[in-house]
């Protein structure tokens, strides 16, 4: 019990360290989200169309940045452990057999934070920089 | 039934039967088992791709459709617009589809690009053969795959557009990476080698996968890929050429595009569970194999020895059996039939002659002397001895003859085929002559004789007892007239042959009722006419038959093996009364006693004579043992050291009948004897024949050159001048009386001693 609550501790830090070190791009949700907290797990089945309904039966709708940002590559690496190549065979697959839909997929950081500021149940992740007092960052555990 | 069963049950049958029957179940049910897993494989593996070809079948044609939908409405809302902006409004619209996979592009009937949502908008690729197939038609075109730059595979599904005039103005394209098509692919449900794969009706596959590997470009034979049947709900086993695999596969043209899906389960793969499953039964029942035989073979093996050892065991059995049997009814001396054999044969033989009307001739044989010979040459050589006359008996008589051995020296010999009572003569004459041959025994040279009964059937008896009588009436007969000669039965032989019986059954308990008596014979010497001695005879106070003489009933008593009890009574009994005179104050008197052979050769003899003296207290001197010749030729050192024994004790010892029988002159000086007693015939002779000279006076010289006395029993009357005159200084002649009791006997030396004392008190 004990040694898990130690490197759940250490893990924080670490991704924190981490996340100023290399500028990732940081989760954000709307101000108004109930949402207060996600794991990295919730964060990649819903980026991966696996999970639609938070447990509080809201919907939950991702936002994507278009394959050429600078902030999708670093999202997917950092935050889903996967390449660009791997996430796009996922949704061909998903595609081609009619199982999900890949998230809306915008042009900037910009309109990202417009989205995602926009609707309380949206999720998307932007640089540093684009987060305002409309949007919250998510902490992922 | 009776003959195959218990081979059946024999353990090396058996054991095989029942290895072979368990081997048999334990194969058919493998085979059963793994044919069945395999036949269920075969049928998963068809329903699955058959399955699988549905599942792909409605994907694929979902995907054209939508990429054809996405055709149709950039061309719908195309208009007189400009292509980007209209690709712009549609993507923002979300009505294009995910720009990630698929990239839309307009071309105009130059080849240019005119718009496209591809970000990098500097695709290379020449478009011209796309936009050249579909200027002429109106239904969508599927490019062969492209390379994009990336290096993967695009397919591009194109339609051509019009401008307000209806011209061909350009076509509109949706580029997706081929891999899209067969990204259903899962290596959990299709493992390394299943097949999908999307097919060009012009026969080059669009997009194949199998495992890991995505190909397209791949040309193959459309024709015989996909077949033209309607029904295409069933998989088949097929070799598919690109990869050389054998496969469950399925191949549907689509109904509304140029293209056909292929679907394919690897044929190992999907075999490969029931092949280990088969495998493993395979090892199992190999294993179980293994064991059963080994459990068989030990069982078999054991079971196998238990069998041998009773067969063999039963063989000793039975070998025994038939030892025993041949025991039963052969004598085991001269293995010729015995009694019991010899009876059954006999009567047989009757049966046989009574069927034929033919005689029988029954030969009945006793050896003479035989008893004698065992005595003294040992039973062993007796033994040796009646083998002999066994083998000699076989040979004189013809095959169809049979010889027994009742028992003892008693043998029979049976002639079935007899027709007058002469043919037996030639056969008995035959069988004396094979006898008397002499035999070597225990390094000596002896000869036997037999005499022999004959009788015949049905002439002297016509059952077999009376016939064996007759035989055995006829055979004493034979004996009685000298041995060694045979005699065919008579009635007259019969009646002589019951006094003979009577005696026989009263001889042996004669002695233990006491029934024998000595009687003496008083010697009176010839100079003085003094009673000098005596000799003591045995006689047989028989209950019916009166007194009988020993002549009567001493040859029976050898026969019946009593003479040595007998002799040692009458020793005893002699000496007795001689020492009982004595005391009386008889003069001591000379007692003279017979000895048989039999008596002579038996060991114990000596001391029996001895312990009688003893007893007694007899002055050994006075003792007389009187032998006959036929001992003293018999076995000459035993003789010389019986004879040295006795003279040890101080008897004296006699031949009697010298010269009446062998003249064994060469042993006489060899012999310590003290006496021989001329036989009565030399002297009676010599009272006829006035010339003294003669045998006697030769004798008599004889006697005196070995320092022997000799002495004779004479007639008063007719030698008693001549043998006064002539010999009275040379031997010691004696007149015999009638042989008396003991109270006569007395009586006369009474009388005797009396007469002496007149002379002297006168």
């Amino acid at each position: 019990m004990n040694w898990r609550v130690v490197a759940t501790g250490c893990w924080l830090v670490l991704s924190v360290v981490a996340g100023a070190a290399s500028a990732d791009p940081v989760v954000v949700v709307s101000a108004q989200s109930p949402l207060s907290t996600l794991s990295r797990d919730e964060l990649t089945d819903i980026y991966l169309g696996r999970l639609v309904r938070l447990p509080n039966r809201e919907r939950i709708v991702p936002i994507d940045q278009v394959e050429r940002s600078p902030e999708h590559d670093a999202f997917y690496t950092a935050y889903l452990g996967r390449s660009a190549a791997q996430i796009k065979a996922h949704w061909s697959k998903l595609i081609f057999t009619g199982r999900g839909q890949p998230p809306r997929a915008l042009g900037s950081g910009e309109a990202v934070a417009e989205a995602v500021a926009a609707n309380p149940n949206a999720i998307g992740y932007v640089d540093q920089a684009f987060v305002d007092e409309r949007l919250r960052v998510l902490p992922i555990e | 039934m009776r003959g195959w069963l218990p081979r059946l049950l024999e353990p090396p049958v058996l054991f095989t039967a029942i290895t072979l029957v368990l081997l048999a179940s334990i194969w058919g049910i493998t085979w059963n088992l793994a044919n069945r897993e395999q036949v269920a494989a075969q049928r998963t593996a068809a329903a699955l791709t058959a399955e699988l070809a549905d599942t792909y079948e409605a994907q694929v044609v979902r995907a054209l459709r939508e990429i054809d939908g996405t055709l149709k409405l950039v061309r719908y809302a195309l208009e007189d617009r400009s292509p980007p902006a209209v690709l712009r409004e549609l993507r923002d619209h979300e009505l294009l589809p995910y720009a990630r996979l698929f990239t839309v592009s307009l071309v105009d009937a130059a080849g240019s690009v005119v718009a496209t949502t591809d970000p990098d908008d500097s695709d290379p690729r020449a478009l011209m053969q796309v936009l050249e197939s579909a200027r002429t038609t109106d239904a969508m075109v599927v490019s062969h795959p492209q390379g994009d730059r990336d290096g993967e595979s695009l397919l591009d599904f194109s339609r051509r557009y019009a401008d307000a005039d209806g011209r061909f103005a350009g076509v509109v394209t949706v580029s997706v990476h081929a891999g899209y098509f067969v990204s259903s692919y899962e290596a959990r449900v299709f493992g390394k080698r299943g097949v999908l794969g999307l097919l060009g009706t012009d026969g080059v596959f669009r997009a194949l996968r199998s495992g890991d590997t995505l190909s397209s470009g791949l040309a193959t034979d459309y024709a015989a890929l996909v077949s033209d049947d309607a029904d295409e709900g069933t998989a088949e086993v097929r070799l598919h050429g690109w990869d050389n695999t054998r496969r469950y596969s399925i191949a549907r043209k689509l109904f509304e595009f140029p293209l056909a899906i292929v679907v394919g389960l690897a044929e190992a793969e999907q075999h490969a569970a029931a092949a280990d499953l088969r495998r493993r039964y395979l090892r199992r029942a190999g294993a179980v194999s293994a064991l059963l035989l080994a459990v068989m073979a030990l069982l078999g093996g054991l079971s196998w020895r238990l069998q041998q050892a009773r067969a063999r065991a039963q063989d000793e059995r039975i070998e025994h059996a038939r030892r025993l049997e041949h025991l039963a009814f052969h004598d085991n001396l001269t293995d010729l039939p015995n009694r019991a054999h010899f009876s059954h044969l006999l009567i047989q033989g009757m049966q046989q002659a009574r069927r034929y009307e033919r005689k029988l001739a029954l030969l009945f044989l006793d050896l003479d002397h035989f008893k004698v010979i065992n005595d003294s040459l040992g039973h062993e050589a007796g033994d040796e001895l009646l083998q002999e006359i066994g083998r000699r008996l076989h040979g004189s008589v013809r095959a169809s003859d049979i010889v027994a051995r009742l028992s003892g020296d008693e043998f029979v010999v049976l002639l079935p085929e007899i027709d007058t009572p002469d043919q037996v003569v030639p056969v008995a004459e035959k069988i004396l002559a094979a006898v008397a041959r002499p035999f070597t025994l225990a390094g000596q040279e002896i000869s036997v004789t037999v005499s022999v009964g004959v009788t015949l059937f049905p002439d002297d008896g016509d059952d077999e007892q009376t016939l064996m009588k007759s035989a055995d009436v006829a055979m004493y007969h034979a004996k009685e007239q000298g041995k060694n000669n045979f005699r065919f039965f008579s009635q007259a032989l019969s009646t002589d042959s019951l006094e003979r019986l009577t005696l026989e059954a009263s001889l042996r308990n004669a002695l233990e009722r006491g029934e024998f008596r000595l009687c003496y014979q008083a010697r009176r010497s010839m100079s003085d006419g003094r009673i000098t001695g005596m000799e003591a005879l045995v006689h047989w106070q028989h209950p019916e038959l009166g007194l009988l003489p020993p002549c009567k009933f001493v040859p029976l008593a050898e026969e019946l093996g009593l003479i040595l009890a007998l002799g040692r009574w009458a020793l005893t009994s002699a000496c007795r009364q001689n020492v009982a005179w004595q005391r009386e104050g008889f003069p001591p008197l000379g007692m003279a006693v017979k000895l048989s052979e039999r008596q002579f050769i038996d060991e114990s003899l000596v001391k029996n004579m001895a312990s009688a003296l003893n007893d007694s207290g007899m002055d050994p001197q006075l003792l007389e043992v009187e032998i006959t010749e036929g001992v003293v030729i018999r076995d000459i050192q035993q003789t010389i050291r019986t004879l040295t024994d006795l003279k040890r004790l101080g008897v004296r010892v006699a031949i009697n009948d010298f010269g009446a029988g062998y003249s064994s002159l060469s042993n006489l000086q060899q012999y310590p004897i003290d006496m021989i007693r001329i036989h009565r015939s030399f002297i009676r002779d010599r009272g006829r024949n006035p010339d003294p000279s003669g045998l006697a006076a030769a004798l008599i010289k004889l006697g005196r050159s070995l320092s022997l006395t000799v002495i004779a029993e004479v007639e008063p009357e007719a030698q008693a001048d001549f043998l006064r005159t002539q010999l009275r200084d040379e031997f010691q002649g004696y007149y015999t009386h009638q042989p008396m009791s003991a109270e006569d006997f007395a009586q006369l030396m009474r009388q005797q001693l009396a007469a002496e004392d007149r002379p002297r008190t006168d």
